[in-house]
């Protein structure tokens, strides 16, 4: 595996670890990130979600949550999802605090959104490495099932980079070719380290 | 130690160069490398022609890492780094595109630094080396290289490093405005600029430098225009460069913006990702906007206006987050709020020297608009924050003084501002910035989250009222006159609490100090400066309901309604440049200034209120009504102001004549309808107000409206929203839309007609999902009503929650579809479900629905309908889910058949899963299979009049008819006894069984996933009454076929079966072996079983088929114990066997098998072996002659002959008369081995004999004399045909004489004496042997 890979979702729980999970199985050089203010898992209800820091390790939520509602959490995939979480890294790592974690290849984000602060958080650094960044956006809805989808087509798609002698000469291509065979849109940026 | 290393390296570099192993290469040249480092730079500029050798390596990575050496031992060697650059230059144009890359990049770092070094060596020592002028020719050289491969061919990665190395170019040498701030920030090489270059520099000439920059930005441009003959990934990178230069040197922020925004129009054309293209300009945009560089705030309209044309819905974030800014801001602001005004905000046009202030006015006045990163920028701007926040916030401060008119009040209390009355005072401000803030609360409005915005608009209500409601006296002025209306004026109260319910957080308003607040925060609102009479109040009250209007598509009346803004909002401007009229004043002023223009406002209304309300006369003390229901106007008015907001802006120009257009058309179609007025506010506007108010007399100051027409009129206001939603499906208010709606409908006390017009409305778009949201909409604003602090609106706000919950699901039953899903959709998701929505879950599931008309409507869909939703809600509603659970099982034990199947199915297959239900579950099905159990014994027992015995007899019969239909059963066996009460029994239990069948299903059920609960079953088996155990014995083919033999709950019930069980038990092996052949170890454990425990053979009956000989006939004593019907199965299986074996014994050895059991040894009645000798025989088709004749054969040959043998032969030569001669070659076996020593068996032989004649003649001649003498004595009946036959010439010559002597055919006299009783025995005898086949 020749590339550096971040995956970046909002809370660094579902999308990009599942993501994370999947690559790091197939023996990729993968990270994982999330770019919200806090980790957010869901709650009893839509207006009671679990809040956590980023850095909160995910044993710590599977046993706060456990203790909570056994039932509803392991209903909704949620301890399943920590414990998962717990076995590929720690904690949930923040984008925008871990700039030191050295210079990514390529960065998947799963959603419009983070793809933007990702993007912007990167325009925003200064860029000592000169290091060409490519940045691509794959949207996933955020639940257990379009993660587990969404991790496999982002799969696909690293598989495809790597298979590039150099990404930037045949991005186009790529990206349009996953598109029209998997149906899904894609955004891609470039930026630089 | 110089030498030393010298020699080392030159080894090293040797090695690097003709090692054959690549890693040794690349590890000598790390050393080398090292080596060079270390020792002084003119040492290692010795070595540096052996270093460049290396350029020619053939490895890559030998290359690449002499690149990233060079950089290293030439930054730290500068003076002596030249030969070291031409290699870079080389490597420019190497042919793997992974040494270009790293030599642009080292190019880049070297670059930046020689650029530095010639700034820094000028302004320290006055003049530049030799050494480094050279340099710099390598550097320009450098450059122009680069520059040919950005825009020549090439692989897209070396020519994406390229741009970013010509963006970093231009950076270099244009000139940071914000220098003096960044410098002293970032401080590292990268901060270079042109303006460190001093004047007067001899190498560096800024202006060229300068001049050179901007063409390679016109570069840039070009290759940006030139998208179309480039890839994707390079428009994007340079669309990057551009922007990045943009944000970073404002000066060329408007070509660059310009040459964007031409790109964005012309996008179609672009090569590649085009999606992504436009993405990135899109990231440039928002990146701009986010920028506080005055230049860009400038240009923040076209960015917006292009962001929007890509639906950048994410600048929706920014305004929010520039909202939260601007509310801090406010904050502080308000504490300066009293500082006078002596720096007019429109006074644009500032002086050099106020260079700062004039920035942070901008970013002051801009905020609301500008982007969030906004905080990270400004930190920027570095020292110069403090004052020019503390001259900000004294603007701002202006601003709002005098957009609030007169509301020092505002300030003081704005710490405890709700976010709506934050927001109402973010709005007033923006308003007061006037035309400058006219797009930015377009967009303000346009972001505000549906609920607050309806809150919003509640709020602006309770201030009316309120203001209302002060004791400022006015004629009460009969304007208009309904006849009859009269109203208590006690009706306010709930209306005003109402509206404190809906903003719980405003409760402490209503204190004392409330009146005082109210004022403030309506002049915030109203936002209208006391001394301009006609007046920015327009701005909210282009609200107003002052002009009759005539429902018109709504699109037009957006329009309108944007206009309407404009202009307001220009007015607000206006007064905002009339300074000196504002005056500080006290609050006690503001007060009855607010009060004054607020009584304008009322006017206004209350003309409104005339013109549309003819003939209904007011009375006074509804004054405070009267204000409110004229708010409900400026509500809905707001609403299509929202809903506008995202719509284009529109020329002021041109909107102005349309509205005016317009408000002539209302004119012709003016109908005096109150409805008509929802519409007018949104389409208010300077021209026709001022109009109208000329046209109309003078307006009375106040309407008081009675109670009916203010339900008159929030119904219509109601029929308005709903209305309108069929013509607005497109566009973006819906949300705003529902959030009144449910508002409105927590004021309408629930109101039947309201409901039922909502009904309607829901159900016409429930489809469309709007229904939907609505109705969840409405119910979640009810609900938070209910839990809100006040104990009546809550308990108020629950009776119109109740109501309206179950009128919209009643009719989503009666409309929908049963296969709808909206129903339990609807369920799922309110907030709440009160008791009496789970009850009309219950009826439709479980009770009789009845229609309209009175017919029961038993949908067997709406059952499933029900469940269905039953199923949902326990899913997703723990606190219903006990509640739900009951209905489902009270369900699964339903008299209907159809219905307990479904919640049968339901409650076993999907429901018991579950974890935190399954316990319930099984809780209730074990009662009810208990009370099934228990409730029988008592019954039915006392009802039965037969003994128990009688019991068991029906009992076995119905198994056997129900079960078995296949065995070979007498069909009479359950009326061998037909006793009288056994046909009434037979009626009880049709009955019972159905009941108990009820009962016990879902067990049942439950049993198919959890099998050891058959255990219970089998328990209480012994104990169940007759009908229950018939329910019993029909699932348990069901289940048992449903868990297969294999399951070891099962096993292990059937290896220890409690006590009763054994009919069960019966039963259940019975089904093991009926379809399968059944495991070893099944047959193992009933094996072990019948030897253990349960000495009944019953059990074994269903494996005899898969026994082998050895194993059957050891218990075949004890089958033939049996009762005969058991034993006729077992005979049916012993002589069935399996497939693979065949059966276990033949008939012929059955038969054998029959007669060897000795009645003494085996302990079984000898009638118990007649019977089953019976009942071989009755199996003619089975037994047939030759098997009798092979056992008979066999038998004969026995000693001890078998006790029944005799009885056998008489029977078979009875069935059979075809085996006479056989049995006659038996009976002669017989003579031969005496028979007539074994007393039992020489009976049989005489009667069989004598059945026998005349072919057994030859057999009886063979007896001896004595013999014979003594058979024809017992059967004298013989005598007279045996002499007969004896006498024939052949016969009597073959016989010994004394034979003859005994048949009397020697002429022995007293022989002949038997002779006459033989004829009269005759018919004795025919009659006992006839008995003999029935002993």
């Amino acid at each position: 595996m020749k590339f550096r890979y971040a995956m970046v979702c909002s809370s660094n729980q579902n999308r990009s670890m599942e993501a994370h999970s999947l690559l790091k199985k197939q023996g990729f050089d993968v990270s994982s990130y999330g770019t919200g203010a806090h980790v957010k898992l869901p709650g009893p209800s839509l207006r009671e979600p679990n809040v956590y820091e980023f850095g909160t390790p995910y044993k710590h939520m599977f046993d706060d949550l456990r203790r909570k509602d056994p039932d509803l959490y392991k209903r909704n995939g949620i301890l399943p999802m920590l414990k998962r979480n717990s076995s590929v890294k720690t904690a949930p790592q923040r984008w925008q605090d871990n700039a030191a974690d050295g210079p990514f290849d390529v960065v998947f984000t799963f959603e419009e959104k983070v793809f933007d602060m990702v993007v912007e958080d990167l325009h925003n650094r200064d860029h000592v490495l000169m290091k060409t960044v490519l940045v691509i956006n794959l949207e996933v809805k955020d639940n257990h099932e379009e993660a587990a989808i969404g991790a496999r087509l982002a799969l696909d798609l690293c598989q495809e980079i790597e298979a590039t002698e150099s990404w930037e000469d045949s991005v186009d291509d790529v990206v349009s070719g996953f598109e029209k065979q998997h149906r899904r849109k894609l955004l891609y940026s470039i930026s630089f380290y | 130690m110089a030498g030393a290393s010298r020699d080392q390296a030159l080894a090293l570099l040797a090695a690097a160069n003709n090692h054959g192993d690549l890693a040794v290469k690349l590890s000598s040249l790390r050393q080398a490398k090292d080596i060079l480092l270390a020792v002084h730079p003119s040492f290692a500029a010795e070595l540096f022609p052996y270093l460049v050798e290396l350029q020619s390596s053939p490895e890559t990575l030998v290359r690449k890492s002499l690149i990233e050496a060079i950089e290293e031992i030439g930054l730290k060697a500068m003076e002596h780094s030249s030969i070291l650059v031409s290699v870079l230059l080389v490597f420019l144009r190497d042919g793997d595109s992974i040494i270009a890359k790293q030599s642009i990049v080292s190019g880049t770092n070297f670059f930046c630094s020689v650029l530095e070094e010639l700034a820094l060596q000028f302004h320290r020592h006055g003049k530049v080396e030799r050494w480094l002028e050279e340099l710099w020719v390598w550097m320009v050289k450098l450059k122009d290289a680069v520059l040919a491969i950005a825009l020549g061919p090439g692989p897209f990665g070396v020519k994406i490093l390229a741009m970013k190395f010509l963006e970093t170019y231009v950076l270099h040498f244009t000139s940071d405005a914000n220098d003096f701030e960044k410098s002293s920030i970032e401080g590292s090489g990268r901060a270079f600029n042109i303006s460190w270059v001093v004047g007067g520099h001899p190498v560096l000439d800024p202006a060229s430098l300068m001049s050179d920059a901007n063409r390679i930005i016109g570069v840039l441009l070009t290759l940006l225009q030139s998208a179309s003959s480039l890839s994707g990934c390079l428009t994007i990178t340079v669309v990057n460069c551009l922007a990045a230069i943009a944000r970073k040197r404002p000066h060329h922020y408007n070509t660059v913006l310009s040459a964007l925004l031409d790109f964005d129009s012309s996008i179609e054309m672009v090569k590649g990702h085009s999606a992504s293209v436009q993405y990135s300009l899109r990231t440039a945009f928002l990146g701009f906007l986010r920028c506080t560089c005055p230049t860009i705030m400038e240009s923040r309209d076209r960015l917006l206006r292009a962001l929007r044309s890509m639906n950048a819905g994410d600048a929706a974030d920014q305004v929010i987050r520039q909202v939260d800014k601007m509310m801090k801001n406010n904050e502080r602001a308000s504490r300066d709020a009293r500082l006078g005004r002596d720096d007019p905000p429109s006074s644009q046009l500032s002086v050099p020297g106020d260079l700062f202030r004039k920035r942070s006015m901008h970013q002051d006045n801009e905020e609301p608009t500008n982007g969030h990163g906004m905080t990270s920028k400004r930190i920027r701007y570095g020292h110069n924050m403090h004052s020019a926040s503390h001259v900000q916030m004294s603007d701002s401060g202006q601003d709002c003084a005098s957009a609030n008119g007169v509301s020092p009040k505002v300030p003081l209390l704005d710490n405890d501002l709700t976010p709506v009355e934050q927001m109402i005072a973010m709005i007033c401000a923006l308003v007061a910035e006037g035309e400058r803030g006219a797009e930015s609360l377009e967009i303000l409005i346009s972001q505000i989250h549906p609920d607050l915005l309806a809150d919003i608009i509640v709020t602006n209500m309770k201030q009316f009222s309120k203001v209302l409601s002060s004791p400022i006296g006015f004629g009460n002025l009969p304007v208009s006159g309904q006849t009859g209306s009269s109203s208590s004026p006690a009706t306010a109260a709930p209306t005003i609490t109402m509206q404190s319910s809906v903003l719980p957080a405003q409760v402490p308003f209503s204190t004392a100090a409330a009146t005082s607040m109210a004022h403030s925060e309506m002049s915030t609102v109203i936002n209208l400066p006391p001394d301009s009479k006609r007046d920015p109040r327009r701005d909210p009250r282009r609200l107003d309901p002052r002009r009759v209007g005539v429902p018109v598509g709504l699109q037009s009346v957006h329009m309108v309604e944007d206009t309407g803004a404009i202009q307001a909002e220009f007015d607000g401007s206006i007064s905002l440049s009339k300074p000196p009229s504002l005056p500080v004043v006290t609050s006690v002023e503001n007060t009855s200034t607010s009060l004054v223009s607020k009584t304008e406002g009322d006017d206004k209304i209350l003309k409104n209120a005339l013109i549309s309300e003819t003939d209904q006369p007011i009375s006074r003390e509804e004054l405070l009504d009267g204000a409110k229901e004229v708010d409900h106007i400026p509500e809905i008015g707001a609403t299509s102001d929202a809903a506008l907001s995202p719509a284009r802006t529109i020329d002021e120009d041109s909107a102005a004549p349309e509205s005016l257009d317009i408000a002539v058309a209302d004119g012709a179609d003016t109908s005096p309808l109150i409805e008509t007025d929802q519409h007018s506010p949104a389409r208010s506007n300077t021209y026709v107000s001022e109009e109208t108010s000329i046209d109309l007399p003078l307006p009375p100051p106040y309407v008081e409206l009675t109670e009916d027409q203010k339900i008159r009129l929030k119904k219509l206001a109601l029929e308005r929203i709903i209305d309108s939603y069929v013509y607005s499906r497109e566009t973006d208010c819906s949300h705003t839309r529902m959030a009144l709606l449910a508002r409105l409908v927590a004021q309408i006390d629930g109101d039947e007609d309201v409901v039922v017009m909502l009904q309607k409305h829901v159900l016409l778009d429930y489809q469309g999902q709007k229904g939907h949201e609505l109705v969840l909409h409405i119910l979640y604003h009810l609900h938070a009503l209910m839990i809100s602090d006040s104990v009546e609106h809550s308990s108020f706000a629950a009776v119109v929650y109740e109501k309206f919950l179950l009128a919209v699901v009643k009719s989503l039953l009666e409309k929908l579809p049963a296969s709808d899903k909206s129903f339990s959709k609807l369920l799922g998701e309110v907030p709440l479900l009160p008791d009496s929505a789970l009850k009309l879950l219950d009826d439709l599931c479980s009770s009789d629905v009845t229609d309209q008309h009175g017919k029961v409507l038993r949908d067997r869909e709406r059952v499933t309908q029900g469940l269905g939703a039953v199923w949902s809600l326990i899913l997703g509603r723990p606190l219903n889910r006990q509640a739900c659970l009951n209905i489902a099982l009270k369900c699964a034990v339903h008299s209907q058949d159809d219905i307990r199947t479904k919640a049968i199915r339901l409650v076993a297959n999907k429901l018991y899963l579950l974890s935190y239900i399954s316990e319930n579950i099984q809780q209730y099905a074990t009662d009810m299979l208990l009370s099934a159990v228990n409730q029988h014994i008592s019954d039915p027992e006392l009802s039965q009049s037969g003994s128990s015995d009688q019991r068991l007899e029906a009992e076995t019969g119905s198994l056997e008819t129900s079960v078995s239909g296949s065995q070979i059963s007498e069909p009479g066996t359950s009326e061998n006894d037909p006793m009288k009460g056994s046909q009434s029994v037979q009626n009880i239990s049709t009955v019972e069984f159905h009941q108990a069948q009820r009962l016990i299903s879902l067990f049942f059920a439950l049993c198919t996933k959890k099998p050891n609960l058959l255990q219970l079953v089998f328990n209480i088996y012994g104990r169940a009454p007759k009908a229950v155990k018939q329910a019993i014995h029909r699932h348990i083919p069901i289940i048992i076929g449903a868990l297969g033999p294999l399951y070891p709950e099962l096993l292990s019930i059937i290896s220890d079966p409690p006590e009763g069980s054994e009919n069960l038990l019966t039963q259940v092996l019975k089904i093991l072996t009926e379809e399968k052949t059944p495991t070893p170890h099944l047959i193992a454990i009933v094996k072990h079983l019948y030897e253990t425990k349960l000495k009944d053979a019953t059990i074994l009956i269903p494996m005899l088929s898969l026994l082998s000989r050895n194993e059957v006939l050891p218990i075949f004593p004890r089958l033939i114990d049996l009762p005969l019907d058991k034993f006729q199965d077992a005979l049916a299986n012993i002589l069935q066997g399996s497939a693979h074996t065949g059966p276990a014994l033949t008939p012929a050895e059955v038969l054998v098998a029959i007669h060897d059991i000795s009645p003494e040894k085996d302990g079984i009645a000898l009638k118990k072996i007649t019977e089953a000798c019976s009942a071989c025989f009755e199996q003619r088709t089975v037994f047939t002659p030759q098997v009798l004749a092979k056992a008979l054969n066999q038998m004969v040959d026995h000693t001890p002959l078998p006790l029944l043998f005799m009885r056998t032969v008489i029977q078979a030569i009875d069935a059979y008369p075809t085996l006479v001669d056989f049995v006659m070659e038996i009976l002669s076996k017989l003579v031969s081995k005496q028979v007539w020593r074994m007393p039992k068996l020489w009976v049989g032989f005489l009667k069989c004999v004598s059945q026998t004649q005349p072919h057994s003649f030859r057999v009886l001649l063979q007896l001896p004399a004595p013999q014979l003498e003594s058979a024809l004595n017992k059967h004298a009946n013989l005598r007279g045909p045996l002499s007969a036959y004896a006498s024939q010439p052949s016969i009597k010559s073959s016989l010994p004489r004394s034979i003859l002597i005994v048949l009397g055919l020697v002429n022995e006299p007293h022989m002949q004496q038997s002779h006459p009783p033989s004829s009269l025995h005759s018919s004795d005898t025919s009659s006992s042997v006839h008995g003999a086949t029935l002993t």
